[in-house]
């Protein structure tokens, strides 16, 4: 059971997770030279066209109100329900005829003009959960109206890896770990604070710690992955501090949760890790705007946006951009009409949004009517598995989307 | 297999992206102890000659929660046989631990508690009344804010009485002289996985928690009729929306694919006529309810016969089929044993179930007596639940009562496991899927807080108003208005005039807290009763060598090598400034405690 390289495990072990000696101390901005070479060699004999390809998925959580975000605004029935909430139509940044966007959404409108962001509308799923645990976990799991303990992110990695393979494979940004990325084989890397990654304890307790040797080879299995996962959380911890912390980069990402957690995608993007997965999620129900919203939400689109630019900008700085595709999506959108304290409730379809060099941009889908509703909320048009088995099978090169989204959803045409 | 090993390898010329991570695995595993891997998939049982601590301590890591060496060594000195039947034939053991003392959340007026606000609003709005609570006059403002708080209260009132519940439920687990009770009924927990962010109702959770206990070791028969007539099961799987005219197929495809056969054993169509049978099956309030209004009386044809069957018919067709035995047996094999199982283990554990009627202590008295529940490949090869983490460290330091400093259900939560609130209808998923390389480092980070409690920093989750809900709290205090206190961000918010609108969501959350705060019993807090210095005296072990050898005996499945008990060794001589363990005082008792995070934070301490 040898693959790709001549090296063992227990070589891998001894050399670390990114094939850097461990002992040496981690100067761990890689080459990208080397990396691309190491690509290239294995360019003859891969399945995939495109090694290099990564997905950064965006979770916005709480329920993003996708009518005040993709405004309908040549649509007068939207006027009607929003009265207060409505964006008017002089301020809505102009995309298409009839669509535009919210005028924080700055940053959404020159990547939308520079063809590099496609918008599909009105995504969903039969039989919509309007509260935030079972619709998350819906999208979480690939599975709506059903369960697995496994999510969507996790099973493409499984599917996708060696059940053996060592290294961050998917390396989650956010307070707590997604389900979205339980993945039976491939531990995702999560943390929202790299300074987190670390063991507490008094000096003499780190020493110690630092000197129990890692048992690397055994007849145990799990102690091997056991061993195996701490020696990689301990250099991790190391790597995506030092990634972090020597990463300057003179592209505005705004400010705001998520500009953080996309500069720090980018920085690892930047140190050459091997990772092509990555999840990146707000903090918290943050886009639940039942009171008041019309600020808040401005406030958190504008920084959406911001942070999105300044990564797909920051990748185009360090020639990345051909390799990286966002997609964004929220667990369902708001109620068609605004509610009585300047907010709105839970609802169901809301648009995702992909964006990067390699989209075909555009708007795709239809939008749902804002008149044929079921009981007060959009009916959906678009199954989100399809924007799901897009990024799987058109992005990433993985033929296979069936297996991992337990179901034929056919690709959409946005990188084709 | 094979198939896999070739999609595996294809796979992985995709897999190695930039290029740098190099993986490989050329050396073949190769076994520590010929002779117990030998055991493996020997369904044979164990013989008197065979026992020992070591394996009588397996068993009780595997069938309750772990315990004391005097525990262990209690079990070692019967035969298998009845180490086994004092674990598995529970209910001969007195059950002494008292039953949950519920704080008084609940009123009838609020049964059934809408599903939504909206709905709770909807109700008020038809009837002038909602939960109990009346909608204020007309030319009041915010008339409806009552009946919003009063949701939220209800709200939040159930999620805190939950974490109170669980608690409870962490308590048994600790303190019972029937382990293994506990241990099924957490399997059984996240097989018929419900939670209670869906269901809001901790008097359902605590019903069907008693449901599980009481047929854990029993008949799956009687649980599985007990689960699908389960207030919480119903409510949770949507069941009332289950009628004749609009079949809801959720509960048939749960029913078939997690709860009985497993994928690959039905048709789509059986989930449909399955889930018609089931229709009407629905609850009023904390009972079972069967409306016959909605039931689909017509001919159902199901796995193959037809037939005019209800609920309970299907149930006896599913367990007529051999997958089901199989299904079942194979679950509870590796929840108790390993994660992988032979073809022929698991058609002769299905046999053993099936021949016994669905009985399971037979079936479970069986794979813990077996020669293969002790070879290598089962013997500290599982990687703990984060509940069984804790947990088994508490029995093992020996404790007595539960500590809620730290909080019990946050160090569980934070570790991926919430009692009562598993992450969807297919439950945990176990096994590897635990680690993280952030949850191994917090796995370890947390028992120093459990080792050097701080009660200065800590605030009880039961008490404090959290996040958002705070601020709220804080303008409030300040003297603005409603409008004005639930309004995001910073200066420009004090300057709103109230707004007349007819309640305000934020305001209701945040009263609900106030108000459930009022009702919820307060969950009394302690730091856990640690006394190192004497646990070691008592074990006689007195010199540094000693220490270490009596924690590495008494805490893990898997021996440390040298050079760790040498680290190990060097660090306690170090804190003590000594040889030998003198003066029990406090610098011997935290050098101790210093010694016992060590050893909890190793990899091998995450293994059962």
């Amino acid at each position: 059971m040898t693959f790709t390289c001549g090296c063992s495990r227990r070589d891998f072990l001894r050399k670390g997770f990114y094939g850097l000696g461990v002992g040496a101390g981690l100067p761990v901005i890689l080459n990208r030279t080397s990396a691309a070479l190491a690509a290239q060699a294995l360019g003859g004999t891969s399945l995939e066209t495109n090694p290099e390809r990564i997905l950064v998925v965006v979770e916005l959580s709480g329920g993003n109100d996708g009518l005040n975000t993709v405004v309908p605004y040549g649509n007068d029935t939207y006027y009607q329900v929003r009265p207060n909430l409505g964006i008017p139509e002089h301020d809505v940044l102009k995309v298409e005829s009839g669509y535009g966007f919210h005028p924080a959404l700055v940053g959404f409108e020159r990547l939308y003009k520079d063809g590099q962001m496609a918008v599909v509308h009105g995504c969903g799923y039969e039989n919509p959960s309007l509260s935030h645990f079972s619709s998350m976990g819906y999208w979480h799991s690939g599975v709506p109206n059903g369960g697995d303990p496994l999510g969507w992110v996790g099973r493409l990695a499984d599917r996708a890896y060696d059940h053996d393979a060592q290294g961050n494979m998917i390396v989650n940004i956010g307070t707590r770990q997604s389900m979205a990325v339980q993945s039976r084989y491939h531990p995702p890397l999560v943390f929202s604070d790299p300074g987190r990654l670390r063991r507490d304890g008094t000096g003499d307790e780190l020493d110690a710690l630092a000197a129990l040797s890692p048992e690397v080879t055994s007849a145990n299995q799990a102690l091997e992955f056991l061993t195996s996962t701490a020696q990689n959380a301990t250099e991790s911890g190391e790597l995506v501090r030092e990634a972090t912390s020597s990463y300057h980069t003179p592209v505005d990402y705004g400010i705001g949760g998520l500009s953080g957690s996309l500069r720090q995608t980018a920085a690892l993007i930047a140190a050459q890790l091997p990772t092509r997965l990555y999840y990146v999620s707000y903090s918290g129900n943050s886009f639940d705007t039942h009171v008041h919203q019309a600020d808040p939400h401005a406030r958190l689109l504008a920084y959406t946006a911001d942070a999105v630019h300044g990564f797909i900008e920051d990748m185009r700085r360090i020639g990345r951009a051909d390799d990286v595709a966002v997609m964004m999506f929220t667990e369902f959108g708001r109620r068609v009409e605004e509610n009585a304290s300047l907010g709105t409730d839970h609802g169901t379809a809301t648009p995702m949004f992909v964006l990067g060099a390699g989209v075909n941009g555009g708007m795709y889908g239809r939008h749902p009517s804002l008149t044929d509703l079921d009981d007060g909320n959009l009916k959906m048009t678009t199954d989100f598995r399809r924007v799901y088995a897009t990024m799987i099978n058109e992005w990433l090169g993985h033929a296979d989307t069936r297996s991992i989204l337990k179901g034929s959803f056919e690709p959409m045409g946005l990188f084709a | 297999m094979s198939r896999d090993r070739t999609t595996v390898s294809r796979l992985l010329t995709w897999s190695v992206g930039v290029g740098v991570v190099a993986l490989a695995w050329s050396t073949p595993v190769v076994a520590g102890q010929a002779g117990d891997t030998a055991l493996a998939d020997d369904l044979s049982p164990l013989t008197v000659a065979d026992w020992d601590e070591h394996k009588a301590a397996h068993l009780l890591e595997r069938a309750g929660f772990g315990g004391t060496p005097d525990d262990v060594a209690k079990l070692a000195a019967m035969t298998p046989e009845a180490a086994v039947s004092s674990l598995v034939d529970y209910h001969t053991v007195a059950d002494t631990l008292s039953p949950f003392d519920a704080s008084p959340i609940w009123d009838p007026a609020m049964d059934p508690f809408p599903k939504s606000r909206a709905e709770a609003v909807r109700r008020a709005r038809e009837t002038g009344t909602s939960m109990g609570v009346e909608m204020l006059p007309e030319g009041e403002s915010r008339r409806l804010q009552p009946v919003v708080n009063k949701f939220f209260y209800g709200l939040r009132s159930n999620a805190i009485e939950t974490q109170r519940l669980a608690l409870w439920w962490g308590q048994r687990m600790l303190l019972s002289t029937r382990p293994l009770e506990e241990k099924l009924t957490l399997f059984w927990h996240g097989h018929f996985s419900t939670g209670n962010t869906k269901v809001r109702d901790t008097r359902m959770m605590l019903r069907q928690n008693e449901m599980l206990r009481a047929h854990a070791a029993g008949s799956f028969r009687d649980l599985l009729l007990g689960i699908l007539k389960d207030p919480a099961m119903l409510v949770y799987l949507d069941n009332r929306e289950n009628v004749k005219d609009h079949p809801n197929e959720n509960f048939g495809r749960e029913l078939l694919e997690l709860f009985t056969m497993g994928v690959g054993n039905y048709s789509e169509e059986d989930i449909r006529e399955a889930s018609r049978a089931f229709t009407g099956w629905t609850n009023s309030a904390l009972e079972f309810h069967f409306d016959a209004t909605q039931h689909d009386y017509g001919p159902k044809t199901f796995l193959g016969q037809t037939g005019l069957y209800d609920g309970t018919d299907i149930i006896e067709i599913i367990l007529d089929q051999e997958p089901t035995a199989e299904y079942i047996a194979g679950k509870l094999y590796r929840y108790f044993v390993r994660q992988e199982l032979s073809e022929t283990t698991r058609a002769e554990l299905g046999a053993t179930l099936r021949n016994a009627n669905y009985e399971l202590s037979p079936l479970l008295a069986r794979i813990f007596l077996s020669r293969d529940f002790y070879s290598a490949p089962s013997v500290a090869t599982q990687i703990k639940s984060p509940v069984h983490l804790v947990v088994s460290t508490y029995r093992k330091l020996g404790l007595q009562e539960m500590p809620t400093i730290p909080d019990f259900n946050r160090l569980t939560a934070s570790l991926g496991q919430t009692m009562f609130n598993p992450p969807n209808v297919a439950g945990w998923a176990g096994g590897r899927t635990w680690i993280t390389p952030g949850s191994l480092l917090q796995r370890g980070n947390l028992f120093r807080t459990v080792m050097f409690a701080e009660t200065d920093s800590f605030y009880p989750p039961d008490r404090v108003v959290p996040g958002i809900y705070a601020s709220v709290a804080r303008r409030l205090e300040q003297g603005m208005n409603i409008t004005a206190a639930t309004q995001e961000g910073d200066a420009e918010s004090s300057m709103l005039a109230d707004r007349d609108e007819d309640y305000n969501t934020r305001y209701g959350g945040y009263m609900g807290y106030v108000m459930a705060f009022e009702k919820l019993k307060l969950v009394p807090r302690r730091t856990p009763n640690l006394d190192l210095v004497r646990l070691v005296n008592e074990a006689g072990a007195n010199d540094v060598e000693a220490v270490v050898d009596h924690f590495i005996a008494r805490f893990l499945r898997v021996p440390l090598d040298q050079v760790d008990r040498d680290v190990l060794v060097e660090f306690l001589r170090d804190k003590l400034g000594a040889d030998q363990l003198e003066t029990p005082d406090a610098h011997s008792e935290a050098a101790l405690r210093g010694l016992l995070y060590l050893v909890l934070s190793t990899p091998e301490y995450q293994l059962a």
